[in-house]
């Protein structure tokens, strides 16, 4: 009971978030596919990728390699094969319709007009081709129509699909209860599926069907059926009061108790629910997955320092940071993702102890901080003065044993060194760099340069930072040591 | 008879006591002789040797085959017994702080470091009065 109450007691707000935000889409994507067969592709992968995880679990190393294979590329199958699906999903539609569908309300659509106009034209083996647009602009798609804006008749309809009639050919639209265009060329299905008895009529009707919310009904003149697109789908409809409930839904003015609004919504209702409980089990097997450890080193960075201190010693300039979490997030981590940050705001001049905590670490979200080393910083602060301090020379090797290094005269023979006052305190000679006596043989001038000893002191702003050494040699007087 | 005694007596005493305050008056002079004037430091040097009161081999380099170094100070006007220190640095360390004496009216003194293989490196050597007042900073080296 624990381990589960312990299981769960690490979800954030953030993480709520991340499930219900892809849940949604995961939702919404179901909605938009679920009339293709890209769909049924996609459960076919998903299962795939569940498998693979199951084999990793359990240790099968081959299989779940190969699984993972295969995943890959139907991963780019899909994409290959259904690119007219997915495009006709995702570039047709308008991004409110992508984001968040729902029925139509235009009421005035006669449709049992229609639909007896239909069924007539059908049994005198009239061809007809009637669209009904949805919410999405068909005007991209449709072209060369000509403007007709004629209230709806049955007279009428038949009349327009008459053999002799000049406008007969092409699609007839119908808004509302106006038949605003007739003789219109609507773009052809390129599907490879589609049954060999379909003529242009019936690709003209998916054609606009796919790439829009479009209802369309194709009336055979062969055949003396009458056929409704709609998405994907072409379904032959026999029986008036089915033509007659598919219109109504498509113009949103059915009962909204009806069977199959009732239907839809349950359908709907489980695809919500689905689609939370796989992202839910995705996300927790992300996060909660077997636990792996990694240790990282991290810089320190110190905040909010007074403007007039200065960090002049620290026992530590990194931290190393043991960090668990599920395999999948730990592989994921970066080092830029990992800060170890000191507030220096009550720090005080001289030394301070920081004990590093986890609110001292920014971790990436589903890490958890296990170890660190060291626990503590000691970190020194001082405040910068500026000091004279004498120069010396500093020599080194061997003079020739016949000479006598008898003066040396530096300038400047003090320096002004600015410095944390802790430290320059007890600093009572600056020494030059290094002068080597092997090469010394007469008098001459040397430049030289200071050595700065800690290396935060520095020369004073506006201060020459070379000494010139004036030496001055003599032989040695014989008979001396 | 008794009046010889009590003379005696008295006698003893007065010795006594006249030779307890003799000794007392030469213990002050040596720990705390009288400083009230300060000496005139003349010339300063460090050497390789001192010879009839001089430095000899004044330099600022010096081999530590040589075995000795010397650090050379010469007072003018010297009015009183006086002590002075000779405070040698290496690197900016107190190695050794000599008290030398100094006698009026004109004093020479010198005081010297062994040198080992380990005493290479920059060195100063602070002169200073019984106050502690710096009179004059040597700086050399040690070397090879």
């Amino acid at each position: 009971m624990n381990s589960l109450y312990s299981f769960f007691i690490g979800v954030r707000w953030e993480d709520i978030v991340d499930i219900l935000l892809n849940s949604y889409i995961l939702f919404r994507l179901y909605i938009l596919f679920r009339e293709t067969n890209v769909l049924r592709v996609l459960m076919g992968v998903t299962f795939l990728w569940f498998f693979q995880r199951v084999a990793v679990y359990m240790g099968l190393i081959v299989t779940s390699w190969a699984i993972q294979g295969i995943t890959a590329v139907a991963a780019l199958i899909i994409i290959v094969v259904f690119s007219n699906e997915i495009r006709s999903v995702l570039q047709a539609r308008s991004l409110k319709s992508i984001l968040w569908g729902k029925h139509r309300q235009n009421v005035n659509t006669p449709v049992e007009i229609i639909v007896e106009s239909a069924y007539e034209m059908a049994q005198r083996r009239i061809g007809a081709l009637m669209v009904f647009p949805g919410k999405d602009d068909l005007r991209a798609d449709i072209q060369n129509g000509i403007i007709w804006n004629g209230l709806v008749s049955k007279e009428m309809i038949m009349s327009i699909f008459w053999h002799d009639n000049p406008v007969h050919d092409g699609a007839m639209v119908i808004q509302g209860n106006q038949i605003t265009d007739v003789s219109v060329i609507l773009p052809l299905s390129q599907r490879k599926d589609l049954p060999s008895y379909y003529g242009t009529r019936h690709r003209a009707a998916l054609g606009v069907a796919e790439s829009s919310d479009a209802l369309v009904i194709v009336i055979s003149e062969e055949r003396g059926n009458v056929s409704v697109a709609k998405g994907q789908n072409m379904t032959v409809v026999n029986r008036k009061e089915r033509l007659f409930q598919i219109l109504q839904e498509h113009a949103g003015i059915i009962e909204k108790r009806s069977p199959a609004i009732r239907k839809e919504r349950m359908e709907m209702g489980i695809a919500a629910v689905m689609s939370f409980l796989i992202i839910t089990g995705v996300w927790f097997s992300f996060t909660r997955g077997l636990d792996t450890l990694i240790t990282l080193q991290a810089p320190i960075e110190y905040m909010n320092r007074k403007p007039d201190m200065e960090i002049t010693e620290t026992s530590a300039h990194n931290v190393v940071l043991q960090l668990s979490g599920s395999a999948m997030l730990v592989k994921a981590v970066r080092p830029e993702q990992v800060q170890v940050r000191l507030d220096m705001k009550d720090a005080s001049i001289g030394s301070n102890m920081f004990h590093i905590t986890e609110n001292n670490i920014t971790l990436p979200p589903g890490i958890t901080l296990t170890r660190t080393t060291p626990q503590n910083i000691q970190v020194t602060l001082d405040v910068p003065v500026i000091k004279e301090i004498p120069v010396q020379a500093d020599w080194t090797g061997k003079l020739d044993s016949n000479l006598i290094l008898e003066k040396v005269k530096l300038s400047p023979s003090k320096l002004q060194v600015i410095g944390g006052s802790l430290i320059i305190n007890d600093i009572s000679t600056i020494y030059t760099e290094k002068i080597n006596l092997y090469t010394l043989k007469k008098s001459g001038t040397l430049t030289l340069s200071p050595v700065f000893n800690p290396p935060s002191l520095r020369v004073a702003p506006g201060i020459r930072d070379t000494i010139t050494a004036e030496i001055t040699i003599r032989e040695r007087p014989q008979n001396t040591k | 008879m008794r009046n010889i005694k009590r003379c005696g007596i008295i006698l003893c005493c007065l010795l006594l006591y006249l030779s307890s305050h003799a000794l007392a008056e030469e213990d002050d002079d040596m720990v705390q002789p009288e400083q009230t004037h300060k000496p005139t430091l003349e010339a300063a040097a460090i050497c390789e040797d001192v010879k009839e009161h001089s430095p000899y081999n004044a330099a600022v380099v010096f081999s530590t085959s040589i075995g000795k170094v010397y650090c050379f100070s010469a007072f003018d006007a010297v009015p009183d017994k006086v002590y002075i220190y000779h405070n040698w640095y290496r690197a900016d360390k107190l190695t050794t702080r000599k008290r030398l004496v100094l006698n009026p009216p004109h004093w020479s003194t010198y005081s010297t470091v062994q040198l080992r293989e380990a005493d290479k490196g920059p060195w100063r050597v602070e002169i200073s009065d019984h106050e502690g007042k710096v009179l004059t900073v040597l700086r050399f080296s040690i070397t090879d």
